[in-house]
């Protein structure tokens, strides 16, 4: 049974000295490779930076827009077109700016709805060939709307032929799709969306907050196009 | 209020309140540039017991080695482990604290003022939101009260602790902010117009006598051993207290400069007054600039009586007048600023409020007095609310000034979702290449990274090509582009109003990252 007991025990201290043997080894394999240490820059501590609250219509990147071309007989299609929205109820503003032709960045021109994912959408009352969509969200800021998708189709609630023309949700978090178009700072040019002739009567714009609040704003929409024959 | 009891319970309730003002959500509003600055400053000391000051920015040293005790309970001595709560304990404890200062003032204030000032500096907005930053404003009023209710005691029993302790306060000013020398002139110059307008005091100011030297001399060595030991590190730094003096060359050439915080002489009158911008509510404290205003006549028609001095309240008039009018005419104004001066402002409106309810004949005036005080209250708490809970970073609310937007906290949850999927985990590599005022509050939120690399030109910061995670300024896209090409998924993120940082993220980790998206 002594006997049984001191095998038992010299067995066990063999294995633990096995074990740590490998473990020993293992560590002097790592011994071979150590950290990169790197001597990376600190920040620079600099004072208090300049407080903004003035409006900005200035671009903040690029150039002006190149001329963007379109086949003859192209006319603006949504003004004063009716507005539907997924907020009922806008915190600021109506519905109806999206389409009433004022573009000014100030205070009153723009339609502001509540956080997280909503849309508009213009009805143009019948079928055309759509040519360009612009889209001003809120321009007296330097801001990225996240999430902008721009849908269209004929049909108004948007459950079939649904078409995307832009799509910057680069992560869905909105869940309608990853989207490949990338996200732009908001300028008083407004942002210039090529639907390519895209046949639909309803356009329906997606936007998930931005970069200043969690709220979403339109100040106008324009659509262009011409009357399918 | 006769009843020392009823006072008693009154004061306490009021310091519960500001309290609890002060302490709920105290992390809600992401770090501000200034007070991540101040944390990485703090940071250094903590982990590495370094301090030294710097007499071209940030200030002096109190406020680092006040910080010291509460990290050390709260969070350890690891910065990484240090939080905003813990940080923004220190404002709202000094910003508690300067309300029970206000029991000091006894005697130059009655009850009922004390009461109502303690009551004002408990809600006021601007008083609760600084008291929830992480920067000196708050101490810096703290030890202006100090040293100011301290010198009361004296005047009131010339005793040589009461000459210490406002040394003692006075030294603290210094090592808190550069402006002191703004208080102190103000301090000074009060002493002299109360000791000119002492007429019609039935307790004139006693001349000195050579104990009160002796006392005076007391104050200046207890004031100048504080600031030895504060500006040296505690000898470790023998420059530090030279460098404190010449610090006043530095900011006198910044006061005077138009730079990017100049602002018209009427900025902190106006803002206390009457602030709207754009669609944003209606911010005033009125309230305590008119009861300011009847505090300060009062102190020159009123008699001495047992429980208040006239001589003080012109000590206090006279301070705030001075003080508000030097910090108005200074080109460079932030709104922190204003509440060096605008304590004064808050004991005056507490003399003004206990004055106009005492002045009332009959219970109908008094009673209808109460209401409107009342309603005033009110009115400033639910300022103090939307403030400090709804506008915390929203440049609608005036004393919101260069702060993080709250977008900026999207960028942060992003690198750390991202540094769960890197192979490095926190010590993924990271390369910020942003302007120098572009960078806060950066530092203090990628704190626990152990590789991030700060440049502000892209051609300085090296190869690119196999970064995880680079941060840049709007400015540096046109150099990046080239570099990056599409390798990287840029993403954009508000850094505050008007200013934007672009995140690029490496393809592999991105699409990493949409696939656990997908999963979830």
């Amino acid at each position: 049974m002594i006997k049984k007991f001191f095998l038992f025990v010299f067995t066990f201290q063999c294995l633990i000295l096995f074990v740590h043997g490998v473990g020993v080894n293992s560590q002097d394999t790592d011994k071979d490779k150590v950290v990169l240490k790197l001597e990376l820059p600190k920040p620079m501590f600099v004072g208090t930076p300049r407080n903004i609250r003035s409006p900005n219509l200035e671009k903040i990147t690029g150039k002006m827009r190149k001329p963007f071309y379109v086949p003859k007989g192209t006319k603006l299609l949504s003004l004063d077109k009716p507005v539907s929205a997924s907020d009922m109820e806008p915190i600021i503003g109506e519905k109806e700016f999206v389409t009433d032709g004022e573009k000014s960045g100030e205070d009153g021109y723009y339609v502001e709805f509540g956080p997280g994912v909503q849309y508009v959408q213009i009805d143009l009352e019948d079928s055309f060939h759509l040519y360009t969509i612009l889209v001003w969200h809120y321009h007296s800021q330097a801001r990225v709307y996240r999430d902008v998708i721009v849908q269209v189709s004929d049909d108004p609630d948007f459950i079939t032929g649904v078409k995307t023309v832009f799509n910057n949700d680069h992560d869905n978090s909105s869940g309608l799709g990853i989207g490949k178009d990338k996200e732009y700072i908001e300028t008083n040019e407004g942002r210039l969306i090529d639907p390519r002739g895209v046949e639909a009567r309803y356009i329906r714009l997606y936007s998930k907050g931005n970069t200043s609040n969690d709220i979403n704003h339109y100040v106008e929409v324009e659509v262009y196009g011409i009357l399918v024959k | 209020m006769n009843n020392k009891t009823v006072f008693r319970g009154v004061f306490l309730l009021v310091i519960l309140g500001a309290f609890l003002f002060r302490l709920v959500l105290l992390d809600l509003r992401p770090m501000h540039h200034d007070e991540a600055n101040q944390a990485v400053k703090f940071g250094n000391l903590l982990e590495k017991g370094e301090y030294h000051y710097d007499k071209n920015d940030h200030h002096g040293p109190s406020l680092y080695y006040l910080s010291l005790p509460i990290a050390w309970i709260f969070s350890g001595t690891k910065f990484a482990s240090i939080n905003e709560f813990t940080l923004r304990l220190i404002p709202v404890a000094f910003g508690v604290g300067l309300i029970l200062l206000l029991l000091l003032l006894k005697g130059g204030l009655c009850r009922e003022a004390v009461v109502f000032a303690g009551l004002f500096a408990a809600i006021s907005p601007s008083m609760v939101f600084f008291s929830r930053f992480y920067i000196q404003e708050i101490l810096f009023v703290f030890f202006i009260l100090g040293a100011i209710a301290s010198g009361w005691r004296y005047t009131r029993n010339r005793s040589p602790g009461w000459a210490a302790a406002a040394g003692f306060f006075a030294g603290m000013m210094f090592t808190t902010k550069e402006t002191c020398i703004i208080a102190f002139g103000a301090i000074l110059g009060a002493l002299f117009l109360t000791w000119v307008f002492q007429k019609g005091s039935s307790r004139p100011i006693k001349p000195f006598s050579w104990t009160c030297i002796a006392h005076l001399l007391l104050g200046l060595g207890a004031a100048g051993v504080v600031s030895w030991l504060m500006y040296s590190s505690f000898f470790q730094n023998p420059k530090g207290p030279l460098d404190s003096v010449l610090a006043f060359g530095t900011y006198f050439g910044r006061a005077g400069e138009a730079g990017l915080h100049s602002h018209p002489w009427y900025y902190y009158l106006k803002m206390l007054t009457f602030s709207q911008y754009g669609t944003g509510p209606v911010w005033s404290e009125s309230l305590i600039l008119v009861l300011a205003l009847v505090g300060s006549i009062s102190a020159f028609s009123a008699k001495s009586k047992e429980d208040l001095s006239p001589l003080f309240i012109r000590f206090i008039f006279f301070y705030t007048l001075l003080a508000t009018a030097v910090f108005s005419l200074i080109p460079y104004k932030t709104p922190w600023n204003l509440l060096p001066f605008y304590i004064g402002f808050i004991l005056l409106a507490g003399n003004g409020a206990s004055f106009i309810i005492k002045a009332g004949k009959n219970m109908f005036f008094r009673g209808a007095v109460v209401l409107v005080i009342g309603f005033g209250i009110f009115n400033l708490g639910m300022q103090s609310y939307r403030a400090n809970f709804k506008f915390y970073a929203d440049p609608r609310n005036p004393y919101v000034y260069a702060q993080t937007s709250t977008d900026f906290m999207n960028l942060v949850k992003r690198i750390n979702d991202l540094a769960l999927l890197h192979q490095d985990h926190k010590q993924m590599l990271i390369k910020v290449i942003t302007n120098p005022d572009e960078t806060w509050p950066l530092p203090w939120y990628l704190r626990s990274f152990g590789r991030v690399g700060y440049w502000q030109k892209v051609d300085a910061a090296g190869d690119l090509a196999e970064i995880p995670i680079i941060i840049s300024s709007i400015d540096k896209m046109d150099d990046l582009r080239p570099l990056l090409q599409d390798n990287y998924q840029s993403e954009y993120f508000g850094l505050r109003p008007e200013v934007l940082l672009a995140v690029h993220i490496k393809r592999d980790l991105w699409d990493d990252f949409l696939q656990r998206q997908a999963v979830r």
